[in-house]
């Protein structure tokens, strides 16, 4: 088991710059995701990590070694890809064997710690097949099962659930969880999904065009967003942004008019320069009853029923669109009138240039 | 009415989902019939007699095959294909090596492609004749560069030790090409996900090669295997083009033995030249039976 950390590392095909100077810190025993919309760079970060890929500059150390020129077979990782890329011509238990065979161990050896990943992972009855004979998720099982045998210091995923069907999906989330309780082993994991994301990792990377937007814990994400990037990449139905107008009020206080109401947030210790900003509310924080600390009144233009919530996607006074979720009981139509509840403190606010000033932490 | 029609269909109504596949079939087994297998038949049946071509066959029974394991001029033929046989094989590694050099993305690899692949684009006759002049003597590439290195000339067609070899290295050139355009196409299959993975647990070069690339480049090595084998068998038009057989018949292989024994001005023995393909078509069909087995017992497997 191992810490992995990156400093200023970089990535350059030809003139194209795709990693454009990462640090990062990942603990020993912790899961990390990587996560960002497709062509941020994530995928190459994690390569990069795996030895695929050379870095352009930059140092890279798994377990206090520098690994930055060394192999990919002697970093001590190991690496399930989003194809599984499992060899079809092996059976099983060959395909899992088959790193321990590669670096000279004895066969029994080799049958002990296949036959041990395979209990682990439930594979015993399938040692014998070949990966055409599998379904998506034993495939999967398969994959990790070959990066288990090699007792990695750190387990790399390239986006390993992308494959599967959302129910496969839900239940490999949970397997992969219980996977990083039963070996504590540090684990790397990249995805688009910001739900995968937020069930599985204890930090999440969140990564756009080659740079770190923010580190942090799901919860500090959904709470503490940085910028407006991961505030709109990090929540489903992702946040409400309005462009508003403000003006510094007194003893730290910022006041925000939202069409049809005005809203005074606090400010704390920083201090608001005022003018046009950017307001963003969560839309599981707008309450469809009216209760709150600022009223504006919308009107339904779309409405999804969930049984255990309601989504509404409502226009406001000025024609500017949010979505508010409401509990499943909610009974408004298309075209009917919504008063709509602004509690002060899940607000946020951020600068014209994207970074917060304000972030509406309701954990505090 | 309505129900008359429905309870009693035309012949070609209930019979349609059967009969429609051998009507597609058709064209393709008439031809294979009228071009391929009654002429296997009639070539068996002149083998039993003696026959110029034109007058009267006479029946003579086994008497051209008794005649053929007395003719010396068969087993250098005989002799000369298995050279070949065993020789031609050696395109495969070859193929294959061309393809995993090729197998990359560098500026201008498909017109590097192309190159290696001309061998196989261009006529037997012109291979044939350009090894002719490689190899010439006084003039020849081939004769200058040996004359460099050693001193002495050869003349490699005319000498009844090297005349086989030489044809063969011909041979290989377009065939070379022909089975790395198999292996290329095989690569192209290979999921680049699966040789990082080999990386990763630790394959390289070779192991990386025998492992992970060669079982699942079967499929290509089966088809080269198939095309060699029975290209070699068949070789007739290099040794007619290069040396005609020569000299004093040491470079001759079966189907051009056959070819001088019932078409050429040596005379018209078409039984005689019958049985020699009798006997070359029952050395190709050992290779063909091997070969249609195992693709059946894949087929059974997959």
């Amino acid at each position: 088991m191992a810490d992995v950390s990156l400093r200023d590392v970089k990535k350059q095909f030809g003139a194209l710059s795709v990693i454009k100077g990462v640090d990062l810190d990942v603990k020993d025993g912790e899961f990390c995701v990587f996560v960002g919309p497709s062509g941020c760079g994530k995928s190459t970060l994690l390569r990069m990590i795996a030895g695929l890929e050379d870095i352009t500059s930059g140092a890279l150390s798994i377990g206090g070694k520098d690994m930055t020129s060394v192999g990919p077979s002697e970093r001590g990782v190991a690496m399930v890809f989003q194809s599984y890329a499992l060899y079809p011509h092996m059976t099983v238990a060959e395909n899992i064997g088959f790193g321990l065979k590669m670096t000279g161990h004895s066969k029994a050896m080799i049958a002990e710690r296949t036959a041990a990943a395979a209990k682990l992972l439930q594979l015993e009855p399938l040692l014998q097949r070949k990966p055409g004979q599998l379904s998506g998720g034993q495939r999967q099982r398969v994959a990790i099962g070959r990066a288990i045998v090699r007792n990695p210091q750190v387990f790399l995923f390239d986006e390993p659930l992308s494959n599967l069907d959302a129910a496969l999906r839900v239940q490999m989330r949970t397997e992969l969880s219980k996977l990083h309780q039963d070996l504590k082993a540090t684990m790397i994991y990249v995805t688009h999904d910001q739900v995968e994301a937020m069930t599985m990792a204890d930090k999440i990377v969140v990564l756009s065009a080659g740079k770190i937007e923010q580190v942090g814990s799901p919860l500090e994400l959904y709470h503490r967003p940085n910028n407006l990037f991961v505030a709109g990449f990090i929540g489903s139905p992702k946040m409400n942004f309005l462009t508003v107008n403000v003006t510094a009020g007194e003893g730290g206080k910022a006041v925000v008019s939202l069409p049809g109401a005005t809203v005074v947030l606090d400010a704390g210790a920083t201090t608001i320069a005022g003018g046009e900003m950017t307001f963003g509310l969560r839309p599981e924080h707008v309450d469809a009853k009216g209760k709150g600390d600022a009223q504006i009144q919308a009107t339904v233009k779309l409405a999804e029923y969930l049984g255990s919530e309601t989504l509404f996607f409502v226009t406001l006074a000025d024609g500017s669109e949010m979505a508010v979720k409401a509990d499943g009981l909610a009974s408004q139509r298309p075209g009917d009138t919504i008063t709509l509840g602004i509690n002060a403190k899940a607000c946020h606010l951020f600068n014209t240039d994207g970074t917060a000033v304000i972030n509406g932490d309701l954990t505090r | 009415m309505t129900q008359a029609v429905s309870s009693a269909p035309g012949f070609w109504k209930k019979n349609q989902q059967k009969l429609a596949p051998w009507l597609f079939l058709a064209p393709g087994l008439l031809m294979f019939v009228i071009y391929v297998l009654v002429p296997i038949f009639q070539s068996i049946w002149i083998s039993f007699h003696d026959w110029d071509g034109l007058g009267e066959k006479v029946w003579i029974g086994l008497g051209n095959y008794v005649e053929l394991i007395d003719d010396e001029d068969f087993y250098t033929s005989l002799k000369n294909n298995i050279i070949w046989l065993v020789l031609y094989l050696l395109s495969i590694p070859a193929g294959l090596a061309v393809a995993l050099f090729l197998n990359q993305t560098v500026t201008g690899i498909r017109l590097y492609k192309s190159l290696f692949f001309f061998p196989f684009v261009i006529s037997q006759v012109v291979v044939g004749l350009m090894f002719t002049w490689f190899y010439a003597p006084d003039f020849g590439l081939f004769s200058q560069l040996l004359k460099w290195l050693t001193g002495e000339e050869v003349a490699v067609l005319a000498d009844e030790r090297y005349v086989t070899y030489g044809i063969i290295a011909a041979g290989l050139w377009p065939q070379t090409a022909y089975c790395m355009i198999l292996y290329l196409t095989g690569l192209n299959n290979i999921n680049p996900e699966q040789v990082e993975a080999a990386r990763m647990d630790g394959a390289k070069g070779a192991k990386l090669l025998w492992f992970v690339v060669l079982p699942q480049l079967a499929p290509a090595t089966f088809i080269a295997m198939v095309v060699t084998v029975i290209g070699s068998l068949r070789s007739f038009d290099l040794v007619s083009v290069m040396t005609a057989g020569g000299p004093y018949g040491t470079s001759q292989v079966l189907s051009y033995f056959m070819y001088e024994q019932a078409l050429s001005e040596y005379g018209y023995r078409m039984g005689y030249g019958a049985a020699i393909a009798v006997i070359l078509f029952l050395i190709m069909m050992i290779f063909i039976t091997l070969f249609i087995v195992r693709m059946l017992s894949q087929e059974r497997n997959a």
